[in-house]
């Protein structure tokens, strides 16, 4: 079965199988270009043509790519030949995590540590409106620092083609990770149904074996509905009283996953979030791509120290007509305008406009890091899904009567930091904006919608 | 792969070419190889193509208004830049962009074209009356255009001296127009001016536009 030294679509360079489920095979691979080493999930076109959700599979797709969270394996890019569908992916080093507990139970700290991870890629999908639907052991990989990482979020389909090939229940069991709605097969939420797994899996990482467990199928069905199980007698209460709230076979008054992340168990160790790695990667590549260059101010140095600020950068006529929406190809890729930067001109002169900024800041509890040419950078007091959030605002001038300033985000989740811009920030910027750039007038972006289909991810099945 | 003799099989749809040749036709590739289109990504701009080019004519091409509706949710909305970047797409000139022109001219805006390519488009895109040169009055007549569309109204004083200040250091030899020499140093003095000529969408494409339909060859490996 093993296959060494394939060149797919000249990129990929093809190494060893690395696992093999009912409808793909998964292989080791190299990016022959970057030198990064990857995974290929191959697909039998065929098979999944059979099925006929090949449309499903491609919306998955497109809602999976903004899908971007370091405890949730990555979808890089999706090929096919003729008879295969490729998907690159991420490649998870550390194997699955379930290794670890055939060599037996793990302890609780280390238990916990898993569960966290696991509840935080979860919360973030589920932000996002994407659900799993399929946790369970095979999913559960980790990195090669031992840090757990989910893969198949939002991949649906391949999970209910699956069940309709019947395969997944004759193979290795694992309905037994499946929510009692799910195994019901009524219309489900799939909030919920992912809960509930988080819970079995929990279980087993603290137990070294699974809550739900029969070799009759029928019967292990009939223990799932009820929500039956015992704990070993080496829990202690408070995992108890959260393991009996989440395997609620009732999913309406399953806890929800606000209420996990309150629970003193859950919050054990985490004053140390392991976040904040990525999110200074994810500050290296902004900087890195050069959102404005560093700022020369060749004129002489302004003789007043009134100001902390140095003198903001000078805007040149062909960055004010970089702005223009015209030469903005990206509303061709995506439906809705995206939030990466803002801009708006202001007739108030540079001081007045820090003024406001600082004034906003501390309405909204935002502590004010740096101040620097023009620069302002803003930072949350929450720790967020993603990290604290961190908003740039940078003052350019055009003349000493007109600047432009522009705001984007330096860290943290995107949402989040939509929700604080369009419901704080914006409206408390009103008395120092003259106008917002690229902005397109509320009727026209109407027009749109009817021409481009909306998919929007759904909770339920 | 990318066989120079091969011939359209589909003939449904005008200005379809094959997907591997158009793959190894990219400006990317021009440059360095290891840096070309995937056939795959060709086949997901053709999915993205065929939406923009069915939205309001159902003919495989896109059209001007096709064009503007894309960009401005609004058939009807003209602008002085999208309309130059509708001509430079155009490669034939012939009013529309067909798929092939489509695929090569987005080549451009792939975060891993050469910088070379997008300091040279953009300035064929400023050089509005193409005369090689980027004169002081499309500079202003740009600004004035984006003044225009976001609704800000300058005295022409002001507007006048921003277009001076910029003139006075990019137009290094004082002719009083700007040439792609002086273009680029002024470009690489502030790289931030071409950022617009870069599409990070263009990288997770083949997510964006997932086509499983192929009607090329391409070697499989037998897995």
């Amino acid at each position: 079965m093993e296959q060494k030294g394939g060149v797919l679509m000249q990129k990929y360079e093809l190494g060893r199988l690395l696992g093999q489920g009912n409808f793909a095979k998964v292989y080791h691979a190299r990016n022959l270009i970057t030198g990064t080493s990857v995974a290929i999930k191959v697909f039998d076109k065929e098979k999944i043509l059979k099925v006929g959700l090949v449309n499903q599979i491609k919306r998955e797709v497109s809602v999976m790519r903004l899908i971007k969270h370091r405890r949730v394996v990555e979808l890089y890019e999706v090929m096919a030949s003729k008879t295969k569908i490729y998907f690159v992916m991420e490649l998870a080093k550390g194997g699955e995590l379930f290794n670890k507990v055939l060599k037996g139970r793990l302890e609780v700290n280390a238990a916990r540590k898993y569960f966290q991870q696991l509840i935080s890629a979860v919360d973030y999908c589920h932000s996002r409106g994407v659900c799993h639907r399929d946790l369970k052991p095979e999913n559960i990989l980790l990195d090669e620092n031992e840090n757990l990482m989910v893969s198949d979020f939002g991949l649906s389909a391949l999970v209910e083609s699956k069940r309709q090939d019947g395969l997944l229940h004759t193979t290795c069991g694992t309905p037994a990770y499946v929510a009692p709605e799910v195994i019901n097969r009524k219309g489900y939420d799939g909030v919920k149904a992912d809960i509930w797994s988080c819970g079995v899996i929990l279980f087993v990482l603290l137990a070294g074996h699974l809550p739900f467990h029969d070799s009759n199928l029928m019967e292990l069905y009939r223990k799932i509905l009820k929500g039956k199980f015992k704990f070993p007698k080496w829990f202690a209460p408070d995992v108890r009283r959260l393991l009996s709230r989440i395997l609620d076979p009732n999913p309406k008054t399953r806890i929800s996953i606000a209420k996990i992340m309150k629970c003193s168990w859950f919050k054990v160790g985490l004053e140390n979030p392991d976040i904040t790695a990525t999110e200074n990667q994810e500050l290296a590549t902004l900087d890195a791509d050069g959102i404005f260059e560093a700022c020369e101010n060749d004129g002489p140095p302004i003789a007043e120290s009134k100001h902390e600020l140095t003198k903001p950068c000078n805007l040149n006529a062909f960055a004010i007509i970089s702005f223009s929406t015209g030469v903005d190809l990206s509303g061709m890729f995506q439906k809705t305008v995206s939030m990466k930067e803002m801009r708006f001109m202001s007739k108030k002169p540079a001081s007045s406009i820090i003024f406001k900024l600082e004034e906003i800041c501390k309405r909204l509890s935002l502590k004010v890091r740096k101040k620097d040419g023009g620069l302002l950078k803003m930072e949350g007091s929450k720790e967020g899904r993603k990290g604290t959030l961190g908003v740039d605002a940078e003052i350019f001038e055009i003349t000493p009567h007109l600047h432009m300033v522009e705001l984007r985000k330096s860290n943290g989740d995107t949402m989040e930091y939509q929700k604080l811009f369009t419901q704080d920030i914006r409206p408390a910027l009103q008395g120092i904006v003259w106008t917002w750039l690229g902005e397109q007038p509320q009727q026209d972006q109407q027009h749109h919608e009817v021409v481009q289909e909306e998919h929007q991810p759904s909770h339920t099945a | 792969m990318g066989c120079c003799c091969s011939t359209s099989k589909r003939t449904g749809t005008p200005g379809y070419e094959e997907p591997t040749v158009l793959a190894s036709q990219t400006p990317c590739e021009y440059h360095d190889p290891s840096l070309n289109v995937t056939v795959s990504e060709v086949e997901a701009l053709h999915e993205l193509y065929k939406k923009l080019s069915n939205s309001i004519i159902e003919d495989n091409l896109i059209h001007r208004e096709e064009f503007q509706l894309a960009l401005f949710r609004n058939k009807n909305k003209k602008n002085l830049f999208a309309d130059r970047i509708f001509d430079l797409f155009d490669l034939k000139r012939n009013g529309v962009i067909e798929f092939g022109e489509f695929v090569r001219s987005l080549g451009v805006f792939h975060p891993n074209a050469p910088l070379e390519d997008k300091i040279t488009f953009a300035f064929r895109l400023y050089d509005l009356r193409q005369t090689g040169f980027i004169e002081r009055g499309e500079l202003k007549e740009m600004v004035l255009a984006l003044l225009h569309e976001s609704d800000l109204e300058l005295s022409d004083d002001m507007i006048e001296s921003i277009v001076d200040k910029t003139f006075s250091d990019a137009d290094i030899n004082g002719d009083g127009k700007i040439d792609q020499d002086e273009w680029k140093a002024f470009v690489s003095k502030h790289p931030s001016l071409i950022k617009n000529m870069t599409l990070p969408y263009l990288k997770d494409i083949t997510l964006a536009f997932p086509s499983f339909v192929v009607r090329t060859e391409i070697e499989e490996s037998d897995m």
